[in-house]
């Protein structure tokens, strides 16, 4: 082989592998979108992927981490933008999305109405997961209070937000959440603050409620009842980078308390993180907020009907069992339908409600609130 | 011979001014790729901070955004909190590297070998592993509180998510390029200098003071230069290691554009935080051209 042959012949070898990229939109690959952690997008290619493509071998799956909600933002205005160009939006479905962004998509038709018609096993959802007929729940998990019960009892563990806020002043320096805005469990214990001032009415938060005023008026007081509980957190008011962060402190044994997301709990209680002796509980008032987590399919994908079948595939009792055993989340179909080894073995974390918070520019305010209003608040030297 | 040097010159001119034109064309793709990435977007970003697109489209003078950062207390107080850092840090880093360059400059042997390889350690731990490590060690019941526990001293209050996390990650962080920009300088500095004022009978502080620090000064400026240029925008430490609020510029700027999705106030940000650095830079630069011109 001479020289001008070997450059023809590795520039066409070249070329054959940059093609699968140029075609990522061809017929049979399901192009999917997560902004989620690294334990759901390794769930996604661990277990979902392959026990999928088991099931249906004539359909393959590609899993793209899009870094995290504003990531999936910027596809979803991209597929936006598709719809009205009958262009292929080179995506067919998120992993877990708001289907009420961007704004006007559910008007334009940007989203799968998906019911018993279209996805088997609907009707076998588990009925606090329902939210808009534009997204099938597909796994919950929800903000608890994990404790150290060598330091506490488990029968003195608060139940309210009183007992809880009574817990955090007499004992200074044992509670730490994280910044709002880096991660869910500090963010949805700044939002059951938000509630508490408001008469605990999780309805009085819509999507599309926010106003500069009722904004003001909803948040000063949560502010006020914040900064009063800053003095008494770890170092007179320090708050953490994010949800591992927080189980690192308590797993050193530096505070006694922290907010966790209960599937993250789980798995550090599973993997040896956290120890045996850690105690769970929510609080029976008003429970913090989590929420289902939910696929929206796009109605101009390229491949919606395999994006359809993926979407039910995930409600199968093995998808939804793997769902519990392997990431500690809730199923989004209803326990009933859980086989009954597991349905007992987590009976305690069962919930009977799950109140959710709006996305939208309530968490603009409320992350930007925190920073201004209760970081700064205190003098901590 | 004035016939020879008539010849003579042209024939010179001529092959400097090829040689340069070759030269030119090196340095046009690199400076073609730093016009494209870095000077056109400094203005575009001056530019669009100052002449603001309105809601209807339209493009208007308008200094508001710089004038919200200036009146923002928060804002003004992450400023604040930054130039305290790089101020920290840069005096830390020539305080800690300075000795060591010395260290390693006059030294010989093995002994040396494993310092200078333990200072340029540092260089290949990516911040964010040194940021855990740190939490580990320096953190609340880390290994300092362990270690000090043991021998039955009391507690100390830890850095952690305090501004002083930061200070000790960055200075970690940046060791490495200190020393090795203070060994370089310090080697201008010849052996027979310091030796004939040792036979002068100089003391080791008064060889340091009047032999080694007159020819240090450009090295300095330029180490010092660098350490400020990389701590005022740094991202991954002052972000796990550091408090809520008062945040450091770079995270500041990433939750501004990011989370509150506000890309006019984060190009502000972003336009004084590089004034800040532009002055670091006039200082390398010029040292660097004086360095120039003195050399033969």
């Amino acid at each position: 082989m001479n020289r001008r042959e070997f450059l023809i012949t590795s520039s066409a070898a070249a070329g054959l592998l940059a093609l699968p990229r140029f075609a990522s939109a061809a017929a049979g690959k399901i192009d999917l979108y997560s902004g989620s952690d690294a334990n759901i997008i390794d769930l996604w290619n661990n277990i979902i992927r392959p026990a999928f493509q088991k099931a249906h071998p004539e359909v393959a799956l590609k899993v793209t981490d899009a870094g995290d909600n504003n990531g999936l933002r910027a596809i979803a205005d991209r597929a936006l933008a598709a719809l009205k160009t009958k262009t292929d939006p080179q995506a067919d479905l998120f992993e877990q999305f708001d289907p009420r962004l961007p704004a006007g998509g559910i008007d334009a038709g940007l989203w799968v109405k998906v019911s018993s018609e279209n996805i088997e096993g609907y009707d076998h959802i588990n009925p606090l997961a329902l939210d808009t007929p534009y997204s099938l729940p597909y796994r919950g998990s929800q903000v608890l209070l994990a404790y150290d019960t060598t330091k506490l009892d488990a029968k003195d563990a608060p139940k309210s937000w009183e007992q809880l806020t009574t817990w955090i002043k007499a004992n200074p320096g044992q509670f730490i959440y994280n910044r709002p805005d880096k991660g869910g469990s500090g963010s949805n214990f700044v939002r059951r603050a938000i509630h508490e001032v408001n008469g605990r009415d999780p309805k009085k938060f819509k999507v599309d409620n926010y106003t500069a005023d009722y904004g003001t008026e909803a948040l000063t007081p949560a502010w006020k009842l914040l900064n009063d509980l800053a003095p008494s957190l770890y170092d007179k008011g320090a708050y953490t980078s994010g949800n591992t962060q927080s189980i690192q402190l308590l797993a050193q044994g530096v505070v006694t308390m922290v907010p966790v997301w209960s599937d993250q709990v789980l798995q550090a209680i599973a993997q040896g993180v956290l120890p045996e002796t850690t105690g769970l509980v929510q609080l029976g008032d008003l429970a913090l907020c989590g929420g289902f987590s939910s696929i929206t399919v796009f109605s101009n994908g390229a491949n919606k009907d395999a994006a359809l079948k993926l979407a039910a595939f995930m409600l199968t009792k093995e998808m939804q069992e793997a769902i519990i055993t392997q990431i500690g989340g809730f199923p989004a179909i209803s326990w009933d339908h859980i086989s009954d080894d597991l349905r007992k073995k987590y009976a305690d974390v069962i919930p009977s409600t799950i109140p959710t918070f709006p996305s939208g520019d309530w968490e603009k305010a409320i992350n930007d609130g925190s920073y201004r209003s209760v970081a700064p608040g205190i003098s901590r030297t | 011979m004035s016939a020879d040097t008539t010849l003579a010159a042209p024939r010179r001119h001529q092959s400097i001014s090829r040689g340069s034109s070759i030269g030119l064309l090196l340095v046009a793709l690199p400076v073609f790729l730093l016009a494209w990435l870095i000077v056109f977007p400094i203005f575009s970003a001056v530019f669009g901070t100052i002449f603001v697109r309105g809601p209807d489209g339209a493009t208007a003078f308008s200094l508001a955004s710089y004038r919200f950062f200036f009146t923002d207390g928060y804002s003004l107080g992450n400023l604040w909190l930054t130039l305290w850092t790089t101020a920290v840090c840069g005096t830390l880093l020539l305080a800690i590297g300075f000795p060591i360059a010395l260290y390693l400059r006059f030294s010989q042997g093995r002994l040396a070998a494993y310092v200078q390889g333990l200072a340029i350690f540092p260089m290949f731990v990516p911040s964010i592993i040194l940021a855990y490590a740190l939490i580990r060690t320096v953190g609340p019941n880390g290994t300092v509180d362990l270690l000090l526990n043991s021998v039955g001293l009391p507690k100390l209050r830890t850095p952690y998510l305090t501004p002083w996390g930061p200070v000790i990650g960055l200075v970690w962080d940046n060791l490495p390029l200190t020393v090795l920009m203070l060994t370089a300088g310090l080697s201008s500095v010849s052996n027979s200098a310091v030796e004939a004022a040792r036979d002068v009978g100089a003391r080791p502080l008064r060889v340091f003071i009047s032999i080694i620090l007159p020819r240090m000064g450009n090295s300095l400026l330029v180490t010092a230069s660098f350490a400020v240029l990389g701590i005022f925008s740094a991202f991954t430490l002052p972000y796990v290691l550091g408090p809520a609020s008062p945040e450091m510029m770079g995270p500041f700027m990433q939750r501004t554009f990011a989370d509150m999705n506000d890309p006019l106030d984060a190009m502000t940000q972003a336009v004084i935080t590089f004034g800040f650095c532009l002055v670091f830079g006039i200082f390398y630069i010029r040292s660097i051209a004086r360095n120039r011109e003195a050399r033969p």
